[in-house]
């Protein structure tokens, strides 16, 4: 296994566990869009903290042993690399147009003017691990089957 | 349109070549061991630059190594 195959298992190992603790907190406090107190929001912005500092640590650690090792990347893992970040930032972007109309409309149905300034918030935050988990399942699926360069 | 089909030899080359290891190989082309890998089990097409690396680390011509089919 290259090491941009297990930076993406360790992707999908850590925003995976990151939707089980948002599920879980989210079940157990009744609701997903209110947050009822403080407990909750700071538990939930202290996963996301975890979450992305996990990611940013372990991209300095494969690019330190990228550099230090020879060949442990090559075009195709570029290759699938470039692939998956395009699916990624479709998906993303698809999932955060598609929150914000959801959130317009049903707020315009409810003849309020105000939205709570946690749901653009949360819209940042599904839309960045939509990105990090897309990235890895595609990354992860390129792997598995047959790849061609001309097509990148 | 029918889809065209690039395979190659790059297994059997190995064998005729002292039975070079794929790790050998990888490191005389500048790629990891798993593309060779990907290679030989026909998962991956490469790009030009490194079908010629392959082919001269083989001392072989690129139609000896890759073969178009359509």
């Amino acid at each position: 296994m290259s090491i941009s195959q297990k930076t993406a298992w360790a992707q999908l190992a850590i925003f995976g566990a990151l939707v089980i603790a948002w599920l879980v907190l989210f079940i157990t406090n009744g609701t997903i869009f209110y947050w009822q107190n403080n407990t909750m929001k700071i538990t939930f912005y202290w996963l996301c903290a975890a979450a992305f500092a996990g990611l940013v640590l372990m991209n300095i650690v494969a690019s330190i042993v990228k550099n230090r090792t020879k060949s442990v990347t090559d075009e195709r893992d570029r290759m699938i690399f470039r692939k998956a970040s395009l699916w990624a930032t479709g998906t993303s972007y698809t999932v955060v147009v598609a929150l914000l109309l959801a959130l317009a409309i049903t707020y315009m149905n409810g003849a309020s003017e105000t939205v709570p300034v946690n749901f653009p918030l949360f819209i940042v935050f599904v839309g960045g691990v939509t990105l990090v988990l897309t990235q890895a399942i595609t990354a992860l699926i390129m792997y598995g089957r047959k790849v061609n360069y001309g097509e990148s | 349109m029918a889809r065209a089909r690039i395979n190659n030899r790059i297994r059997r080359l190995r064998f005729d070549h002292n039975e070079m290891t794929q790790e050998e190989l990888a490191g005389r082309v500048g790629c990891t061991r798993q593309t060779i890998i990907a290679l030989e089990q026909g998962k991956y097409v490469p790009s030009i630059e490194l079908a010629f690396k392959i082919a001269r680390a083989f001392g072989v011509p690129l139609e000896e190594v890759f073969q178009y089919e359509e």
